[in-house]
C-alpha cells in the first residue's frame, strides 16, 4: 500500500476561472458557492442570536468560519454520493439541501426545515427529535450527525461497504473534525476502510481545537495539546493511503482537492484523506469563551474568511461585479430571514407523537403466530424422540446411533436434527441466497466460520464480498453494520463475545437504536448484531456475561435470545428481515445442542415466547440455555414433587411477550423468573414489573392473579469467576430452580 | 434528710397520671432536670423531671399505675442516708406500695439478682393470682396501657413483633382496637422481647400484660411467663390457647363466639392479591380465612379450603336473603351507643328550612380555581359552630345537679366508611375561618376513609352535622351522640317555589332538623339556636370571611 501526502496549499491557489475552463464548473455554481457560503453564514449567525435569545434551546456547534469545506466537498460530489456529518453538521447539512434543491422553493423549503429543527418544531427535517446536533437528509444521502465526537466515521465506512456491494459506484464522504482523529473510532474506522477498500473521502476539519484543547499547540500560556503532529493528514501512514492538505477556507481549493479525491476513490476503489486546514469563527458552543486563542489568531484567520476570499476570487478575475455579489449576499440574507420566520410560526412536535417511529413498525400474521405455536410444538417433540432415541438404541458407535435416531425423528417426524450452530449457519445461508442484500462481517467469520462456527462453510458459497472478516475493531463493525443498513443493506455483524459489545456501545446505542427516532423516522436500521454470551465454558468475566439486560434498556433495539436450534433458525431468519436493529445473543453453551428442525424457510415472529412446557401450578420464565435448565427441573418437580411447571421461552426479550406470560399467572398463580444475566433492574424484575402492570381485558392486573410473591433467579451479583466450581454456583441451575419452586408453592 | 418527690401536675387540666415508664432506679444519682418517669396523663405522655439533685432511695409507685397529682412517687436523699420504714410508711398512708394492678411488675430489687430469678420464677405460679412473680435483672412486663380517657379495654388486632426482636421505646408493639379507634401501642422502653403474652385478637382489660422485654442475655423461665399470664388470666397458664382475658367485662356476653383460629376482628389481613381476588368471587370475608400452617399469608388455596370447610362468612358484596352477617366492632358501637342515647336522652325535634340559594352561588365563586373545594358541610359547621358561641347553652352537658358548658366549640361530621359510621371532630370550629374548617374536614374525611382517625379525632363535640341530602333525602331526624347536646339533620337543597311580595320566586331549600337534649336545653333555646343558623347560612358572605 502506498501513502503520500500532497500539501495542496504550497501549489498555486486554483483560480474559478481556471475550473471553468477545465469544465469542471460553471460561473453560475461558482457564484451558487458565494451564495451557499452567504446562506451557512447566515443561517450560524441567526442561530447565534435565537440562542440568546432563547428562542433556540439545547446545543448549537456553529459552523461560521468552515463554510468553504462543506461547500466545496458538497460541489465536487455527485448526485446519489453520501455524507456524514459531525456535531458540528450545520453546514453540511446547508451545502447538501442546497445540492439537491431543484428550484428556489425547493432550496427555501431546505432551510425552513432546518430552522425548523433546531427550534425543535414539527416541521423540521427531524420532526424536532434531532435538532442541531442530529440533523439529518437520509433521503438525500446524508446520514446525519452524530452527538459523539467521531460516532458518524465507522457509519460512513459501513456506507461506503454498502456502495461497494450494491455496485453504486456512488461515493460516502465522512466528515470529521480534528477531534475525532484521536478516538478509537476514527482509527478502527480509517484502518477497516482501506482494508476494505471501500469508496471513502475522510474529509478532516481541522479547525485547530477540539473543544478547547489545542490540536497541535496555542501560544496562550495553560493550554496543552491533544496530539504532537501539526498535520493530521500524517496519519494516512498508519492506514496505507493517500491523503491531501488544503486551504479551507478557499473553497475552490477544497473542491479541486475534493474533486481529484472522488474521481480517485471511485476509479482506484481505494480512500483517501483530505485534512481542510479551517477555523471556527464561534467558540465551540455558545458557552465557550474561547481563551485557549488569541485574539491576534482570530483576527489573522477572519481575513482569510472564506467569503472574502471567494469575493476577491470573483471580482477579481473579473468574472463579478461587487453589487452583483451583494445582491448574491441580500437574496441569502432573505432566504435565512424567510426560514426563521417560517420556523417561528411552525407548530411544536405533538407529544402524543412521542414514542412514534422508534420502531419500525412491524407485525405478523395471525395465522402465521397460530401456525408456528403448533410447528414449535412439534419441534418440541421431535426432538424428545431424538433424544429418547439416543438413549434407548443401540450401535456400534455413538456416530451410528446418532444417525439412526436422525433417521427415525426423520421418519416419524418429518424433521432433521441439527446441532444450533448448524441451524444458525442454515439460517444465514438461507437468507443470503433469498436476499443479495445480506452480508456477514466480523472477527473470524470467514475462513475460520466463526469462534462458534456460526458461520462456517458460508464463505464459501457467498465469497469475501459477503461474508467478510475483520480486524479486531468492535466499533467498527458495529458501526459500519449501521450504516451498511442506513444505505440499505442487511448487515449481520458478529461481536464474538457479548462482552465486547461494551466497547461497540456508541455505534448500537447512540446510530444503530436511536438513528430512526432521531432522524424523524426518514431512516431505518435492518441490521443484526449477533453475538453470543452466558457462563458454561470457564473463560472468566470477560467472556462470560449475559448482557440483555444492558441491552433491552436501549429503546429502538430488539433483543432476541432463542434456546434451541429450531428456535435459533426461525428467530434469526426473522431478525435479518426485520427492518428494526436486533442484537442476537446466542449462548455459548449451546453451540452444541441438538433440535429437531423443520425443512424448508420458516420464520419465528419476533415478540412471541414459546409454551415449552404446559403446566398449572406455577409459571416459569425464562429464555436463552436456562430454559433448557427450567425444562429438567420442571420434569423433576413433576416426577418427583408433584409440581406441574408452566415453562415460558419468552425467546424475544424486547419486544417481551408479557401477554402471554400473564395469561400463564392468571392460570398459575406463581411466577419465577429464571435468567443468567446479573439481577439487578435485570430480565427478572422487568418480567415481574411488565406483569404487574399487564392489564387484562376485564380491567384486571397481572397483580391481581398473584398467590405469592415473584421470585427471580439470576445470576450472582458478581464477576463471573473462571473456576468451574464457583462459575456453576454464579447462575441458576435445576436444583436451584427446582428448590425456589418448591419453597415458593 | 430525703425528700419526697409528688407527682406535679403536668397540665391544666391533669388530676392524676398513669406511670407508664421508669428511667430511673433505686440508687442511681439524679441531678434537678433529670427525667425521672414517663408519666400518662389526660392529654399526652409527658416526662416528669426530678425537682432536685440527690440518689433515688425508693420508688414509689408501680409501672402502669395510675395516681392522683400530688401523690409521693419517689424518695430522693443523700448517698450515705437511710430511708426509715417510718417515713415510708407516712408517704404511702400506712400501706407498703402495693401492686396497683394485677401486672406483675418487678422493678429492679437488689435482691432480685438473676441466680435468684428461677426460684423466685419458680414459686410464682404457686402464689395467688395476683402476686407479682419476681423477674430476671431487667426484665419488666409490658402492660396494656389507657390509651384514652374513656378506654376500659383493648382488642389486640396486630402483634408487629415476634419473640427475640430488638425493639426501641417508640416503636409499634401492638395494634390495638379500643372503643374509639384502633391505635399504635409504643414500647414504653428499649430491650428484646422475650415473650409476647397477649394474642391477636384478645380483648383485654387495661394493665393487663401484654409482652415481656428483657435484656438481650437474660432468659425469662416459662414459669415466670406462665405467672405473668395466669396472673391476669385467674386460671392455669395454657400457653397458645389463652382465652380471651376479658371474660369478666360485660363484653363476654354479648361478643360472638370467638373461633381460635379466625379472629373475627377486623384488623389487618395478610393475603395474596389472588386470594383476595378468589375471595370477593366467591364471596369469602378473608377475616374467616386462617393461612395453612406457618403461612405468611392467606392464598389461594386457604380460601378454597375454607369455603370446602364451610367456613365462609360473606362479605358485603355477596350479602344474600337469610344469611346471619357478622357484626363489626364498628357497628356494635354505633348500636350500643344509639340505644343509650334512645334510653337516656329525652329529644324534641325541631325542622326548619333555609334558603340556600346565596350559598350555592357563593360557594361555586369561592371554588372558582381553588384546589380544596369548600363544600356544603363546611359552611354548615361553621354556621353551626357560630349558633353555639351566641346560645352557648346548646353545648352543656348534665353532670350531676349542674349543667357544664363545654370550654370548647367542638363540631363533628357523621362520615359514612366503608367500615361503618364515624363522626370525627372539628375542634375550635367557631375560631376557624370556613377555609379552615374546609381543609380541617378533607383531613378529616380522608383519616375516615383510611381508617387513620386518632383517639383525639373522635374526642369530645358538643353538636354532630349529619347530612343525607347526597343520597337525595328531604328531611330525617337524627339520633344525639350520647355526650353531645344536639344533633342536625340536614337534606338535600332543591329548588322550591317560594312566595315572595306576590310573586313566586324559585328559590334553593334545604331542611335542617335538630334533635335536642332536653334534659339540657328547652325549646326556646334550640329555636333561637336553630332560627340563627338559619339565618347565618341565608346570609352566606358572612361565613366566607
Amino acid at each position: 500500500m502506498s501513502s503520500q501526502v500532497e500539501d495542496m496549499r504550497k501549489g498555486p491557489a486554483p483560480k474559478v476561472g481556471e475550473l471553468i475552463e477545465q469544465g469542471l464548473i460553471t460561473l453560475d455554481q461558482a457564484k451558487d458557492w458565494l451564495r451557499t457560503i452567504y446562506e451557512i453564514r447566515f443561517f450560524e449567525d441567526r442561530v447565534s442570536e435565537l440562542l440568546g435569545q432563547n428562542i433556540i434551546k439545547g446545543a448549537s456547534h456553529l459552523y461560521a468560519g468552515q463554510e468553504a469545506v462543506a461547500t466545496g466537498a458538497a460541489a465536487a460530489i455527485q448526485i446519489g454520493d453520501v455524507i456524514a456529518s459531525t456535531h458540528r453538521g450545520h453546514g453540511h447539512c446547508g451545502a447538501i439541501g442546497n445540492k439537491y434543491a431543484a428550484d428556489e422553493t425547493a432550496r427555501q423549503t431546505h432551510w425552513n426545515r432546518m430552522m425548523a429543527e433546531l427550534m425543535g418544531r414539527q416541521t423540521g427535517y427531524c420532526g424536532g427529535r434531532g435538532g442541531s446536533m442530529h440533523i439529518a437528509d437520509v433521503q438525500h444521502g446524508n446520514l446525519g450527525s452524530t452527538g459523539i465526537v467521531g460516532g458518524n466515521i465507522p457509519n460512513a465506512v459501513g456506507a461506503a461497504l454498502a456502495e461497494k456491494t450494491k455496485g453504486t459506484g456512488a461515493v460516502v464522504v465522512s466528515f470529521f473534525g480534528d477531534g475525532a482523529t484521536n478516538t478509537g473510532a476514527f482509527h478502527e474506522s480509517m484502518n477497516m476502510a482501506s482494508v476494505l477498500r471501500v469508496p471513502l473521502v475522510a474529509i478532516i476539519e481541522n479547525n485547530l481545537y477540539g473543544m478547547s484543547v489545542p490540536f497541535s499547540g496555542s501560544p496562550v500560556e495553560g493550554t496543552g495539546c491533544a496530539a504532537n503532529i501539526q498535520d493530521i493528514a500524517q496519519r494516512s501512514a498508519a492506514y496505507g493511503v493517500s491523503a491531501m492538505i488544503v486551504d479551507g477556507q478557499d473553497v475552490a481549493a477544497v473542491f479541486q482537492a475534493v474533486h481529484r479525491a472522488v474521481q480517485r476513490v471511485r476509479t482506484e476503489g481505494q480512500m483517501m484523506m483530505i485534512e481542510a486546514k479551517t477555523y471556527r469563527w464561534y467558540g465551540h458552543s455558545r458557552s465557550d469563551p474561547r481563551k485557549y486563542r488569541t485574539k491576534e489568531e482570530e483576527q489573522a484567520w477572519k481575513e482569510r474568511d472564506p467569503i472574502t476570499v471567494l469575493r476577491s476570487k470573483l471580482t477579481g478575475e473579473k468574472l463579478c461585479a461587487e453589487d452583483e455579489l451583494d445582491a448574491i449576499r441580500d437574496k441569502a440574507q432573505a432566504t435565512i430571514d424567510a426560514a426563521t420566520q417560517f420556523a417561528m410560526d411552525s407548530p411544536w412536535p405533538d407529544p402524543a407523537e412521542l414514542a412514534k417511529d422508534v420502531y419500525v413498525e412491524e407485525s405478523y400474521p395471525e395465522s402465521l403466530i397460530a401456525e408456528e405455536k403448533t410447528q414449535a410444538a412439534r419441534a418440541m417433540k421431535a426432538t424428545a424422540a431424538f433424544e429418547k432415541a439416543v438413549a434407548t438404541l443401540s450401535g456400534a458407535t455413538k456416530k451410528e446411533i446418532t444417525e439412526k435416531a436422525k433417521a427415525l425423528v426423520r421418519e416419524q417426524h418429518g424433521m432433521k436434527v441439527l446441532l444450533m450452530k448448524e441451524a444458525i449457519v442454515e439460517a444465514q445461508a438461507e437468507e443470503m441466497r433469498r436476499d443479495p442484500s445480506v452480508i456477514i462481517e466480523g472477527e473470524d467469520v470467514g475462513l475460520y466460520g466463526g469462534a462458534y462456527g456460526a458461520t462456517k462453510g458460508l464463505i464459501e458459497e457467498f465469497g469475501k464480498s459477503r461474508v467478510i472478516d475483520t480486524a479486531i475493531s468492535e466499533a467498527a463493525i458495529t458501526g459500519a453494520a449501521v450504516g451498511a443498513a442506513l444505505r440499505g443493506l442487511r448487515p449481520i455483524g458478529e461481536i464474538m463475545y457479548v462482552d465486547f459489545v461494551t466497547i461497540a456501545m456508541d455505534q448500537l446505542m447512540h446510530n444503530g437504536a436511536f438513528n430512526r427516532y432521531m432522524f424523524g423516522g426518514h431512516a431505518k436500521v435492518p441490521m443484526v448484531l449477533r453475538t453470543e454470551g452466558g457462563v458454561g465454558r470457564c473463560i472468566a468475566a470477560h467472556h462470560s456475561k449475559s448482557l440483555e439486560p444492558w441491552l433491552v434498556n436501549v429503546p429502538g433495539l430488539y433483543v432476541v435470545m432463542p434456546a434451541t436450534p429450531y428456535d435459533a433458525k426461525g428467530l434469526l431468519k426473522a431478525a435479518i428481515r426485520s427492518d428494526n436493529p436486533v442484537v442476537f445473543i446466542e449462548h455459548k453453551a449451546t453451540y452444541g445442542q441438538v433440535g429437531a428442525v423443520p425443512d424448508g424457510d420458516y420464520i419465528i415472529p419476533l415478540g412471541v415466547a414459546d409454551i415449552k412446557r404446559p403446566g398449572k401450578d406455577v409459571t416459569i420464565v425464562s429464555y436463552s440455555r436456562q430454559v433448557m435448565f427450567c425444562l429438567a427441573a420442571a420434569r423433576e418437580l413433576a416426577e418427583q414433587h408433584g409440581i406441574d411447571a408452566e415453562v415460558i421461552d419468552l425467546r424475544t426479550l424486547k419486544p417481551m411477550d408479557i401477554a402471554t406470560v400473564a395469561a400463564s399467572v392468571r392460570k398459575t398463580g406463581h411466577l419465577v423468573t429464571v435468567a443468567e444475566s446479573f439481577c439487578m433492574c435485570g430480565t427478572g424484575p422487568e418480567i415481574v414489573r411488565r406483569l404487574i402492570e399487564y392489564r387484562f381485558d376485564d380491567g384486571r392486573t397481572g397483580f391481581d392473579y398473584l398467590d405469592a410473591a415473584p421470585l427471580n433467579l439470576a445470576a450472582a451479583d458478581v464477576p463471573p469467576p473462571m473456576s468451574e466450581p464457583l462459575e456453576n454456583a454464579s447462575i441458576p441451575t435445576p436444583d436451584k430452580i427446582v428448590a425456589a419452586v418448591r419453597a415458593m408453592l | 434528710m430525703p425528700k419526697d418527690v409528688r407527682l406535679p401536675q403536668l397540665g391544666q387540666t391533669m388530676e392524676e397520671g398513669t406511670f407508664v415508664n421508669y428511667l430511673v432506679k433505686e440508687g442511681d444519682a439524679v441531678k434537678k432536670g433529670d427525667v425521672l418517669f414517663e408519666v400518662e396523663t389526660d392529654k399526652a405522655t409527658l416526662e416528669m423531671e426530678s425537682p432536685a439533685d440527690g440518689i433515688v432511695k425508693k420508688i414509689l409507685v408501680e409501672m402502669g399505675q395510675t395516681v392522683p397529682v400530688g401523690t409521693p412517687v419517689l424518695v430522693l436523699g443523700e448517698a450515705d442516708e437511710t430511708v426509715s420504714q417510718s417515713y415510708l410508711q407516712s408517704l404511702t398512708g400506712g400501706a407498703a406500695p402495693a401492686p396497683a394492678s394485677a401486672t406483675a411488675q418487678a422493678p429492679s430489687e437488689p435482691a432480685a439478682k438473676p441466680a435468684m430469678a428461677p426460684t423466685a420464677g419458680a414459686a410464682a405460679p404457686a402464689t395467688p393470682a395476683g402476686a407479682p412473680a419476681a423477674a430476671p435483672q431487667g426484665v419488666r412486663v409490658v402492660p396494656l396501657p389507657q390509651l384514652g380517657q374513656t378506654m376500659e379495654e383493648g382488642t389486640v388486632v396486630n402483634c408487629l413483633v415476634s419473640v427475640g426482636d430488638e425493639v426501641h421505646k417508640g416503636d409499634v408493639l401492638f395494634e390495638i382496637e379500643t372503643d374509639k379507634a384502633t391505635l399504635e401501642m409504643e414500647s414504653p422502653a428499649d430491650g428484646f422481647v422475650k415473650a409476647i403474652v397477649a394474642e391477636v385478637g384478645q380483648t383485654l382489660p387495661i394493665q393487663a400484660p401484654l409482652l415481656i422485654l428483657g435484656p438481650r442475655d437474660v432468659d425469662v423461665s416459662s414459669d415466670y411467663i406462665a405467672a405473668v399470664r395466669g396472673g391476669t388470666a385467674g386460671a392455669a397458664p395454657a400457653p397458645g390457647k389463652a382465652e380471651p382475658a376479658a371474660a369478666q367485662a360485660a363484653a363476654a356476653s354479648e361478643a360472638p363466639p370467638v373461633e381460635k383460629t379466625a379472629p373475627t376482628t377486623p384488623g389487618r389481613v395478610f393475603a395474596t392479591p389472588r386470594a383476595k381476588l378468589v375471595a370477593a368471587e366467591l364471596g369469602v370475608d378473608l377475616s374467616g380465612v386462617t393461612p395453612a400452617e406457618q403461612g405468611l399469608r392467606i392464598v389461594e388455596a386457604d380460601v378454597r379450603q375454607a369455603v370446602a370447610s364451610g367456613k365462609t362468612p360473606v362479605t358485603e358484596a355477596g350479602y344474600r336473603l337469610g344469611q346471619r352477617i357478622p357484626m363489626n366492632r364498628l357497628q356494635r358501637i354505633v348500636g350500643e351507643k344509639m340505644l343509650l342515647s334512645k334510653q337516656t336522652i329525652p329529644c324534641f325535634y325541631l325542622n326548619i328550612q333555609a334558603d340556600m340559594t346565596a350559598i350555592v352561588k357563593l360557594r361555586e365563586r369561592l371554588n372558582k380555581g381553588q384546589e380544596v373545594k369548600v363544600s356544603f358541610n363546611d359552611f354548615l359547621i361553621k354556621a353551626v359552630a357560630l349558633g353555639l358561641r351566641h346560645y352557648p347553652i346548646m353545648t352543656g352537658q348534665l353532670d350531676g345537679d349542674a349543667i357544664v358548658l363545654a370550654p370548647t366549640i367542638d363540631v363533628g361530621l357523621a362520615i359514612a366508611t366503608p367500615s361503618g359510621l364515624v363522626a370525627p371532630i372539628v375542634k375550635n370550629a367557631a375560631d376557624k375561618s370556613l377555609r379552615e374548617i374546609s381543609v380541617a374536614c378533607k383531613g378529616l374525611i380522608e383519616r375516615a376513609r383510611a381508617d387513620k382517625l386518632s383517639l383525639d379525632d373522635l374526642t369530645g363535640g358538643c353538636i354532630t352535622v349529619s347530612n343525607l341530602g347526597g343520597f337525595g333525602i328531604d328531611s330525617f331526624i337524627p339520633i344525639v351522640v350520647p355526650g353531645q347536646t344536639s344533633i342536625l339533620g340536614v337534606g338535600r337543597i332543591r329548588d322550591v317555589c317560594v312566595p315572595s311580595d306576590g310573586n313566586i320566586l324559585v328559590r334553593k331549600m334545604m331542611h335542617l332538623n335538630l334533635s335536642v337534649d332536653h334534659k339540657v336545653a328547652n325549646g326556646a333555646d334550640a329555636a333561637q339556636f336553630l332560627d340563627f343558623v338559619k339565618k347565618t347560612l341565608e346570609h352566606a358572605e358572612d361565613l366566607a370571611d
